[in-house]
């Protein structure tokens, strides 16, 4: 019992980073149907800007706020920019634009921060990535005799916390309303006087600050930055965007939640079956698997073609 | 717009140009090896492992539109099974080519049964995680007695020592002894080989009925079907043959240095971007794309391998690239990339036919004789209309 509520709380903590690459994965596809490959080296630079301001000793709540300003600014320009113009041409084009800046924003990251794992005491004053939340080894609840860390429980609670916010913002709000709209039908949307190129500049800008945060949080749980940091994370993200269903916001976080609770049960459980390597082929599983079965996921809806 | 000459496709004219292109390019095949210059001759071998990994996957993406970027494990595949045939079963390294090439077109069909229901951004997603996933396989502790874990695999080539000194090609000595040389030539023309084979089968592939069929699949599944093009057949087949072809340069790579582990760069998901990245440069959709591609791809790659340190970037663009602590080439193929979707979807082949199309034009036979070029035909088509 003390095993298996450690590896749920461990899932769930890991699992809420799933979840925020999954929902900015989400935010983007409603908008414009396209798969953002780029997702996670846009999280993975604001993750290292905020490194930067640690170093230039700047607290963490602000550096956050400034990581999530580029990552946002990253987001909307790269729709502005890059996706609109060549989204004319061919999806085909997109995918490779997004190629492109995941290739791109990767070397970006190596030229300016090194190949190196960050913070290390050569090239570094802060001992550990800052994290958001308390960190000292006395800093956790314990439920039924498992340990759930606080760094691990903030993590969770943000997540749930941002997500009832998106809920109102997507489901309340004038702004949520025009996106969904847009999501829906953006001719329509254009000619009710929705400015569509506006609200997807948002969605794109959003999407690559909630990608942010789930990079910080991320590197604050490992306590390092790396250049391969997001490429697992993005991969897991985008299981759980397929299982959720890829239009579905709250899909995502639920099936970035499964993801996480399903890889560390398997890896604890079956060490010799699954381990810590074969735990990204239950990504791979999960992912041809609900596309083979139910291509919309959990939440999903069908869609429907007319040849 | 018109062009200065215009000849027939098959006429003396067109196959003067072909013979003119064709001594060329042997000429400088056959050069390279002659001097003993073994750096260009290493560059040549790496160049044409990438072309023929690129050409595998332009017989899929460029052809028929499925986005695979799965490619590095099928790369693996290949490398992975001359390294377990010859490091645990003894086989000699050349009866593995074949050897790769089925197996590899197993895996290759069975990832393509889910490809037929998964499209586009999907099929992608796939592909990626596959490539993603195969070095984990490979690191399985499960599977450790056959792919030596993380560790890889030793002693999985030319074992060319004092005891053996030929290199033996399916039983024959072509090489005679080889007391003395150095194993670089032969490397270059076994990858030689390669390229010419995943050439000749690709061409074969795409000029047939069969690439026919894979680009009406491309342009239009739906009437395809309706015309009678057995559509899953066709992507299993096509998905298998690209496989296939794309594990022979990992054999090539495994023979070259010897050994195989999981984290080589070309077997990560780093080899199916950097594939990718080679047919996008070169021209997606045609048979020379892929080899003007990692041509380009080797050059730039050499040139800025040093700009790490910063005298040793040429004067003008120092400025640019000085403040980077590591060699620019990953970035400057990002941004090509980028650049490339914006001015020449086509690729640098797609900007060159342009540009000579200006001043000779081929005419295509009449239609149902011709066999279809489906890029250039359709460039020179909207260069005519303007």
């Amino acid at each position: 019992m003390e095993r298996f509520l450690q590896y749920l709380f461990d899932g769930l903590s890991i699992g809420s980073v799933y979840a925020l690459m999954a929902l900015g994965l989400v935010i983007i596809y409603r908008g414009t149907g396209h798969l953002n490959f780029a997702q996670g080296e846009m999280a993975l630079f604001s993750t290292y800007v905020v490194y930067q301001m640690g170093e230039w000793g700047i607290p963490i709540g602000i550096a956050l706020i400034i990581g999530l300003a580029v990552g946002f600014l990253i987001g909307a320009a790269t729709e502005v920019f890059l996706v609109r113009p060549v989204a004319k041409k061919s999806a085909f084009a997109v995918f490779i634009v997004t190629l492109g800046l995941f290739q791109g924003l990767n070397w970006l990251d190596s030229a300016i921060w090194g190949d190196q794992v960050l913070p290390n005491s050569a090239v570094s004053k802060q001992q550990q990535f800052p994290t958001l939340f308390p960190n000292k080894s006395t800093d956790f609840v314990r439920i039924l005799g498992a340990e759930w860390r606080l760094k691990y429980l903030g993590v969770l609670l943000l997540v749930l916390v941002l997500t009832a916010v998106m809920f109102l913002v997507f489901n309340k709000s004038r702004a949520g309303l025009a996106m969904r709209a847009v999501a829906s039908n953006s001719e329509s949307a254009k000619l009710v006087g929705i400015r569509t190129h506006q609200v997807l500049m948002v969605s794109w800008g959003l999407a690559s600050a909630i990608g942010a945060l789930g990079g910080v949080v991320f590197a604050g749980i490992n306590g390092t930055v790396n250049l391969n940091l997001m490429f697992t994370v993005f991969i897991y993200g985008s299981a759980a965007a397929t299982l959720g269903g890829f239009d579905s916001p709250g899909g995502a976080v639920l099936g970035g939640l499964m993801i996480g609770v399903i890889e560390n049960m398997a890896a604890g459980y079956f060490p010799d079956w699954v381990g810590q390597e074969m735990k990204l082929g239950l990504a791979f599983v999960v992912i041809v698997g609900v596309l083979l079965v139910k291509p919309s996921g959990m939440f999903g809806t069908a869609k429907v073609e007319r040849v | 717009m018109k062009s200065l000459f215009t000849i027939k496709s098959g006429g003396p004219a067109s196959w003067a140009l072909r013979v003119v292109a064709a001594v060329v390019i042997g000429a400088v095949v056959l050069t390279v090896p002659t001097g003993d210059s073994y750096p260009l001759m290493n560059q040549f071998t790496t160049a044409f492992m990438l072309m023929a990994a690129a050409m595998s996957l332009n017989l899929l993406l460029g052809y028929t539109g499925q986005i695979s970027l799965g490619h590095s494990a099928f790369f693996g595949i290949g490398a992975y099974a001359t390294g377990v045939f010859v490091s645990r079963y003894g086989w000699s390294p050349m009866w593995t080519f074949p050897a790769a090439f089925v197996i590899a077109f197993v895996v290759g069909a069975l990832v393509s049964l889910p490809a037929l229901r998964i499209k586009g951004v999907y099929l992608a997603l796939v592909t990626l995680s596959l490539a993603l996933v195969f070095p984990q396989f490979i690191k399985w502790r499960k599977l450790t007695w056959l792919t030596g874990g993380p560790r890889g695999l030793d002693k999985a080539g030319f074992n060319f020592g004092r005891k053996n000194r030929t290199y033996e090609i399916f039983g024959h000595d072509f090489f005679g002894d080889m007391r003395g040389q150095g194993a670089i030539p032969f490397f270059y023309w076994v990858a030689f080989a390669v390229v010419v084979i995943t050439y000749v089968v690709c061409r074969g592939v795409v000029k047939s009925r069969a690439g026919r069929a894979l680009i009406a699949i491309r342009d239009n599944e739906t009437a395809a079907a309706v015309m009678g093009v057995n559509v899953a057949v066709t992507k299993g087949l096509v998905f298998g043959i690209s496989a296939g072809l794309c594990a022979l340069p990992g054999c090539v790579s495994t023979i070259r240095t010897n050994n195989v582990v999981p984290d080589s760069a070309l077997i990560t998901v780093i080899g199916s971007i950097t594939f990718l990245i080679i047919m996008v440069i070169g021209g997606a959709g045609s048979l020379w794309g892929p080899i003007l591609g990692a041509g380009v791809y080797v050059l730039v790659v050499e040139i800025t391998g040093d700009w790490s340190n910063e005298d040793n970037i040429p004067g003008l663009l120092r400025p640019l690239f000085s403040w980077s602590s590591t060699p620019p080439g990953t970035g400057i193929f990002a941004i090509s990339l980028i650049v490339l979707m914006f001015v020449a979807p086509f690729g640098l082949l797609g900007l060159l036919k342009k540009w000579t199309a200006r001043l000779v034009s081929v005419r295509p036979k009449p239609a149902g004789t011709t066999t279809i070029e489906f890029t250039s035909s359709a460039l020179v088509a909207e260069d005519a209309s303007t």
